[in-house]
């Protein structure tokens, strides 16, 4: 067996049904956004079945949010009562993004299974739970049933060492695990990250679970330690400890080791997230549009080191940069330590939490000819507007050292 | 319902780790058909047709490289294949959750790793699910992977609805007995 600590969670949630390599699992909780649900509304009125367990279901409108089109606004509507009548208990509207907010509540928790209607759901594997993307029918047969079908993946392990520079996040590293992997070099896998001695912290982590599913993992994890529990425990309050030290050793198909205090700051050049390179490489291109924000790079350590590097400077004035927490409740954290001030006097435009400029769904589309540089986890051509466009991928460190110089800047430089 | 026999079409053939947004761009999200067809014709355009192409999804038969359909979950893209007429799709690996969408939606699926180096735009190709092949034109066959028992079985339920209906009328038959 190699399935690692991904399979040794599988196994506690299977219940007993097998076809072929698939498992039936029970599932914890379940994540479901606004655009998945409108979807399946009709397919729901037609099987006319109740929803399983509404109180494990986070229902958050975080695409159109708010809406730009009188579509997406009708879709809105329907989303809204359709949860009204199912009885769903966990409704967010225009909160956060839902892959912060699955990890903000209550419920997802190490050694836990939970599914999303959205590829980033492996997000909350930060955790220490499997936690992996499905489409919206998929997501139909888990609220109507509580259980998925899972193959357990092959587990590649991989261990991070040494202590982060201050010039590195958590984002750094998963660039340049895709750039060595490529895209799809994880294809079918379950990542398993290992901080030895790295002391990643959970903002970090988040980020780099976020975009295992651009190496084409079915999920990323951090195995739990320290770390996972203080987290917990300012979530929770109170915390069970142990749960993962009741698992057998997993084993593993591949064992990878990174050194983090090696790691420069890296960015993924158009039009793929595993066409990473060190920043270094690409200095000096122009720039006109900075967004710091969505699931991977909108959390408190990300506004917390654009921040830090945009204080008493000025955004360049040939960029427009926008900044967009990750949540309501990050919103609130960055004004009261004085991270949006610091934002909004060097130039920014504040956006609401949403997932808007992320998935070229409003808010910040670009122009053909235009060169962005964005914290957020995709650059496919087109999917921030104009297939003209072109999107780089870097931290918020290395975010806001371009939009203060309008080139691409290592952030070293500021630091 | 079990699955068909033959399936005939004509090749549209993409490259290696072609994306969800490639195919179906974002901005073409929409409950409606002909718009979210539209965001196929759009796809096309972006990947490998020329701008004044007259463009005709229906009976197309994608063949595709590696990865095919990695990045957003966007059932939509499934979907709209589905509206605008696309017949199969054959790829040398798939996304995990693009191939179970087209499992779940009942847009045949099949991983074949020899035919993308001899098929070529247009090419009329023939499925046979059953035996697990493929035929360019009357003569040419290359073999496909076994698909999974569990996928196999929801392809047959015309698509996951399909399938957790007939889970649903097992249950309930068995809970009349109970009774």
């Amino acid at each position: 067996m190699s399935k690692g600590y991904t399979g040794e969670i599988i196994r506690q949630h299977a219940d007993g049904r097998q076809e072929g390599n698939y498992i039936a699992v029970h599932v914890d909780r379940v994540l479901v956004h606004d655009p998945a649900l409108a979807l399946l509304i009709k397919d729901f009125e037609k099987l006319g079945t109740p929803i399983w367990d509404p109180g494990r279901v986070l229902l958050t409108v975080d695409h159109f949010a708010p809406p730009s089109t009188v579509e997406r606004a009708n879709l809105v509507r329907q989303v809204l009562e359709f949860s009204k009548q199912a009885g769903l208990t966990h409704t967010q509207v225009y909160q956060g993004i839902c892959h912060q907010l699955f990890v903000e509540g209550t419920g997802v928790v190490p050694g836990g299974l939970v599914v999303g209607s959205d590829s980033h759901t492996t997000t909350a594997g930060a955790l220490g739970c499997l936690a992996t993307g499905m489409a919206s029918t998929d997501i139909l047969y888990t609220l109507v049933t509580g259980n998925t079908w899972l193959c357990p993946p092959d587990a590649v392990r991989v261990n991070l060492s040494g202590k982060m520079p201050d010039s590195v996040m958590g984002k750094d590293i998963i660039l340049y695990l895709l750039g060595r992997s490529g895209e799809g070099g994880y294809l079918g896998n379950a990542l398993e990250f290992y901080d030895h001695s790295a002391h990643i912290g959970m903002d970090d982590r988040l980020a780099i679970c976020n975009m295992v599913v651009e190496g084409g993992a079915k999920n990323g994890l951090f195995y739990p330690d320290e770390i996972t529990a203080a987290y917990l425990k300012n979530r929770d309050g109170a915390v069970e400890t142990g749960v993962w030290d009741t698992l057998s050793v997993p084993k593993y198909k591949k064992e990878e080791t990174i050194d983090i205090s090696f790691l420069e700051p890296q960015i993924a050049l158009p039009h793929s997230p595993a066409n990473g390179v060190p920043v270094k490489d690409a200095v000096g291109e122009k720039v006109n549009q900075v967004f710091i924000g969505s699931c991977t790079g909108g959390r408190f350590r990300d506004l917390e080191m654009a921040a830090q590097i945009l204080k008493g400077r000025r955004v360049h004035d040939t960029v427009r940069l926008m900044a967009s927490p990750a949540s309501q409740k990050i919103y609130r954290q960055a004004i009261e330590k004085g991270y949006i001030q610091i934002l909004v006097d060097a130039g920014a435009v504040i956006l609401n939490p949403s997932c808007g400029p992320c998935g070229g769904i409003d808010k910040g589309i670009l122009a053909a000819g235009d060169v962005c540089l964005s914290t957020s986890n995709r650059n496919f051509k087109g999917r921030l507007g104009d297939p003209a466009a072109r999107t780089f991928l870097c931290s918020p460190l290395t975010a806001a050292a371009g939009a203060v110089q309008g080139v691409i800047t290592d952030p070293r430089d500021f630091l | 319902m079990p699955l068909k026999n033959t399936i005939t079409g004509r090749a549209w053939v993409l490259g290696d780790n072609v994306n969800t947004d490639d195919l179906h761009p974002p901005s073409f999200f929409s409950m409606d058909s002909k718009r979210m067809k539209e965001g196929i014709v759009a796809g096309m355009k972006n990947l490998n047709a020329s701008e004044e192409e007259e463009i005709d999804t229906q009976g197309l038969i994608i063949v595709a490289g590696d990865n095919f359909g990695c990045g957003s979950s966007r059932e939509t893209s499934v979907r709209a294949l589905i509206a605008s007429g696309v017949q199969g799709v054959i790829a040398r690996s798939f996304a995990r959750i693009f191939y179970r969408s087209l499992v779940n939606l009942a847009l045949l699926p099949l991983v074949c790793r020899t035919i993308q180096a001899v098929v070529q735009p247009g090419d009329t190709l023939t499925l046979f699910p059953q035996e697990q092949k493929i035929r360019i034109g009357n003569d040419r066959f290359f073999d496909t992977d076994p698909m999974d028992l569990h996928f196999h079985r929801i392809l047959e339920s015309g698509g996951l609805i399909g399938y957790l209906r007939r889970e649903m009328s097992v249950e309930s038959k068995e809970h009349g007995r109970g009774i």
